[in-house]
């Protein structure tokens, strides 16, 4: 991708952004939250309000916190390697609540074996803590839109 | 993402903590006469004047998954291929004082280490493996001081006399509140359980090591080398603080504290930031706590070689970033060394990875010469101007940190979670922008690369069912009676200012008692840490 | 006042949340096009106001005191964080966020960014607390940071004002002096295990004492408070308790209603006219002043909703 063309997906990231309601959330008992408030921030800095959780939440805690908020997206930050079954609790549980439409995205050490498995679930993005953040931001942007 | 292909990096004029770096540095910028001598105070050129010929550093290795009986295989396999220490990761339930059955911690038995929900549990991983004759290093934290109760009472079982017991626990709160999260219970009672696990340890089993206050976790959460230190010996003073108002000596229990660093690959600030570490330590302990005894202001610490600064592009040049890093830590002068495998940073490590890691520090001991004489460095020019620079700047971060209010208080107001997090933000759009380099994967990339794992180690599944019917059973079997009441008394204990937990958490765990239970009684008194989400 | 309505219908939290961001977000056009919309209310809820410099300890105690107050009553939780205005967007509930607490059905929290509000309020603040109040809360409790002004407009919006100070805020008190009466009807010192808490209490009360004594005869307590004290967060709530009682037999309720209402009105065309009156430029702002008014007035309609489009 050339500069420009960065700039452009950018500048498209934050128009969409701009307002929208985004629930940064870790579930189970991984206590490793840089990366959450990493991606937080960075959601920050391009418009998008924030609410972020803290560590430890169960599954029923996030669907409930991202209904009440009426967030647009709920990003699940995970690095202990239970995402399969925490992602399929959250998903459960928003849908329990009516919330099925809400976009889910994950973040974390997600081996792509287990790709196919979260894209079932309804996952929209999985995004590995490598990825450059402003690739993420205009992925989760572009899928928001 | 921008293509760096055609964009060359440049050797940057700062070092990665900020400290400004000169072209050349000549005689002039060293003070000859303040650089000391190994073995002496202030021990910048080590706290040994026989280094590594006198004893080599301890080649230390992770282990531990899925069940105990896995883990006892896999401990025996690395003992005979030379192996001198064990260490042992515990699962997270575990860590964070879950039982296995309840419903947090079903997803994450046995997954990021062994699952030790009672004494069963400690005798399973411990089979035909004795303690009198091995060092044990637990990762554990929230739980470390039930977790040391329970070695200590598969010890009592084996037969082996308390004072053969030689390990360590890292046991270090302080930066699970900001960079690793298995905190259970509240500030102050929690560095109450950790004075008592450490004075407790010293009189019973005085050779082993009680503490080790990491800066690793804070160093993956972004701190830059400098912070990393700063932040750790400020850690380190408040456990000090601590274990001197529950009556310590400083004197005895300042020789069993020991600390943990990651290296990473700025080679130069890496050495000097271990010989800047010891100084100032030794400052301290001096100047501040009147230690007399050498041994009591001795800097100790191991490395862990790669963790964040491993990617997953091109596995194997991380084979060569361990290697670089294990030399720093050498040169560094550090008392253990693990080395990190070169597929930790995108799976479980295989056999063969975990082997080539135990390799790379034999090669670099027995074959490179550089443990051979005692600080090689030490009165280079150079780095003896960048261990003064990078002094000055840790000790201008524990400035910062006091006039605070100091750590507890900046921990439980989030002031240095909210610092990490900043820094880690703006370390990870160095990356993403290049102008950090990381080989591989920001430059220097190959083009079309397809990251294959090679062996993909697989837990199994089925692993964590047998987990949870085991602790059932233990459940069943135990005498119900003795159980209730030493977690009373426990309870009881935790109460009381004056008492030491460590023999009623000894006698829970004699009594079949689960860390869940025992965490449950201690919660009842004290509550539980309310993390202030700081941003 | 206390206790589930039976009347009140079963919270849909699901359609409250999405009303709320479609109420966060509208424009005053679609404010007003919405509340031609409603039927007029009849406010039902108690309204508490907590507000405070950032770093008193506020949201950790907001978050205390709705927990506590929730075994007894619905109460939904509106806090309010500001915006940052480089980027516009926002870190929002910066506090203490409850998992498992025994009233957690009747506990409702929702988190808003001041945004581009000229008082430290979130737009639209009024129809988000009268939203709030059909979906049947007995109380709202409605938080926000900041010193100087959003003091003042919370005053307004909530029948119990309180103000939460930390030893060190003696400056503070000392410049506002007899204004500090007509902020809030209960102070509380926060960290009060902190050296100069009681100094502090000492300092607000010789303040309220110099006051003369005003028509109202509400003495406003001065309670010391402490996170790790549960005990102080109970009395906390039984001074709010005997405030809102004491509002039965003495506030002017049609008077607070008027000024809710005022500040409604003058809020949508204060943003109204922010918005319009910020992108002028020069060769607007260099007619006669007559001319201007005038454009502004014919766009102001225009921009309510009253008539349609035409650009400036």
């Amino acid at each position: 991708m050339t500069l420009k063309e960065n700039n452009e997906a950018r500048d498209r990231a934050e128009t969409t952004l701009r307002g929208r309601r985004i629930l940064v959330a870790k579930p189970g008992l991984d206590g490793h939250d840089i990366g959450a408030k990493i991606i937080a921030l960075a959601l920050r800095n391009a418009g998008a309000e924030v609410i972020y959780t803290g560590l430890r939440k169960s599954a029923q805690y996030i669907a409930r916190t991202a209904i009440d908020e009426g967030v647009d997206a709920v990003g699940l930050s995970i690095l202990s390697g239970s995402h399969c079954e925490l992602v399929a609790q959250v998903v459960a549980h928003l849908r329990e609540g009516g919330a099925g439409d809400t976009q889910v995205f994950v973040g974390g050490t997600i081996p792509e074996s287990d790709h196919e498995q979260l894209k079932a679930l309804g996952v929209r993005g999985i995004y590995t803590s490598d990825m450059p953040l402003e690739r993420v931001i205009n992925s989760l942007a572009m899928e928001l839109n | 993402m921008i293509d760096f292909t055609k964009v060359e990096p440049r050797l940057s004029q700062m070092s990665p903590s900020g400290i400004n770096v000169p072209v050349r540095v000549g005689a002039d910028a060293v003070h000859a006469d303040s650089i000391g001598e190994p073995g002496a105070y202030p021990f910048t050129r080590g706290i040994f004047e026989d280094g590594f010929r006198g004893r080599l550093w301890t080649i230390r290795q992770y282990s531990g998954f899925g069940t105990a009986e896995e883990s006892n295989e896999r401990y025996r396999f690395l003992l005979d291929r030379g192996q001198t220490g064990l260490s042992v990761a515990l699962d997270l339930p575990t860590q964070c004082g879950l039982d296995p059955n309840e419903e947090m911690a079903k997803p994450e038995v046995g997954k990021v280490g062994v699952s030790l929900s009672t004494l069963a549990e400690a005798e399973i991983l411990f089979k035909g493996i004795d303690l009198g004759k091995i060092s044990t290093s637990f990762t554990i934290n929230g739980t470390a001081a039930i977790v040391y109760a329970m070695y200590l009472a598969v010890a009592d079982k084996q037969g082996v006399a308390r004072d053969k017991l030689t390990g360590t626990i890292q046991n270090d709160i302080l930066k699970e509140y900001v960079a690793r999260g298995t905190w259970i219970f509240p500030v102050r009672p929690s560095m109450r359980l950790i004075a008592d696990s450490i004075l407790y340890s010293n009189t019973e089993t005085p050779r082993f090591n009680p503490i080790s206050i990491a800066g690793a976790h804070v160093r993956d959460a972004g701190a830059t080398a400098v912070e990393e230190i700063a932040y750790t010996l400020a850690n380190g003073l408040a456990y000090v603080d601590e274990l001197l108002r529950r009556g310590g000596d400083v004197e005895k229990f300042a020789k069993r504290l020991s600390f943990f660093f990651y290296v990473h690959m700025d080679f130069f600030e890496e050495v000097c930031k271990f010989r800047a570490a010891r100084r100032i330590w030794a400052r301290l302990m001096k100047e501040r706590y009147g230690v007399l005894d050498p041994k009591a202001q001795h800097f100790r610490f191991g490395v862990v070689c790669g963790g964040s600064s491993l990617v997953a592009p091109q596995p194997y040049n991380n084979v060569v970033r361990v290697a670089v890093e294990t030399m720093a830590a050498v040169l560094g002068g550090a008392q253990s060394i693990f080395t990190c495998a070169l597929d930790e940073a995108y799976q479980i490590p295989t056999e063969f990875s975990a082997e080539l890691a135990v390799r790379t520090q034999q090669i670099i001991a027995y074959e490179s010469g550089i443990g051979r004489t005692v600080d090689p460095l030490g009165g280079s020019y150079f780095v003896e101007q960048h261990t003064d620079q990078i002094e000055a700047a840790v000790l201008k971060v524990m400035g910062e940190i006091e006039n605070y209010g100091g750590v507890e208080k900046a921990i439980e107001e989030g002031w240095i979670q909210m610092r990490l997090a900043e820094r880690a933000l703006q370390r990870k759009l160095h990356i993403d922008s290049g102008e950090t380099v990381v080989v591989g994967q920001n430059h220097f990339r190959n083009p079309d690369e397809v990251c294959t794992p090679g062996e993909v180690f697989r837990l199994d599944p089925a692993a964590a069912g047998r987990v949870i019917e085991r602790h059932q059973k233990v459940l069943q079997t135990r005498q119900q009676s003795d159980v209730e009441r030493a977690l009373k008394r426990l309870e009881a204990a935790a109460a009381k200012d004056k008492e030491n937990l460590l023999p009623y958490l000894i006698e829970c765990c004699h009594t079949y008692a689960t860390v869940g239970e025992m965490v449950g009684s201690l919660r009842a008194q004290w509550g539980e840490f309310q993390e202030p989400v700081r941003l | 006042m206390g206790g589930a309505n039976a009347a009140s219908p079963v919270l849909d939290r699901r359609a409250l949340g999405r009303r709320l961001s479609v109420l966060a977000n509208a424009d005053t056009a679609a404010v007003i096009a919405l509340d031609a919309q409603c039927t007029p209310y009849r406010p039902m809820a108690q309204r508490i106001g907590l507000t405070g410099s950032p770093g008193a300890g506020k949201s950790t105690l907001g978050g205390r005191l709705a927990v506590l107050r929730s075994l007894q009553r619905r109460i939904g939780l509106l806090a309010i964080d500001p915006s940052s205005p480089l980027t516009g967007g926002a870190i929002l509930g910066d506090r203490i966020r409850m998992d498992e607490v025994a009233g957690v059905e009747r506990l409702y929290v929702r988190s808003l960014a001041s945004r581009s509000s000229a008082d430290g309020l979130a737009p639209n603040i009024s129809e988000l607390l009268v939203a709030m109040d059909s979906a049947g809360f007995d109380e709202l409790l409605l938080e926000t940071v900041g010193v100087g002004q959003v003091e003042h407009a919370v005053r307004h919006q909530v029948d119990t004002a309180v103000l939460v100070l930390v030893p060190g805020a003696g400056d503070y008190v000392q410049a506002m002096k007899a204004g500090i009466m007509e902020l809030a009807d209960i102070f509380v010192v926060n960290k009060s295990d902190l050296p100069g808490a009681a100094q502090l209490v000492a300092e607000i009360q010789g303040v309220l004492h110099a006051c003369p004594p005003s028509v109202t005869d509400w003495v406003p307590p001065v309670i010391r408070t402490s996170v790790s004290d549960a005990h102080s967060v109970a009395e906390l709530s039984a001074a709010i308790d005997r405030h809102q009682c004491w509002l039965n037999t003495h506030a002017d309720a049609a008077q607070r209603q008027l000024q809710r209402q005022r500040y409604r009105l003058r809020s949508l065309l204060e943003r109204q006219l922010n918005e319009m009156v910020s992108s002028l430029d020069p060769t607007f702002l260099n007619q006669p002043l007559h001319q201007q008014v005038q454009s502004l007035l014919q766009c102001l309609q225009v921009g309510l909703g009253a008539s349609s489009p035409r650009k400036l």
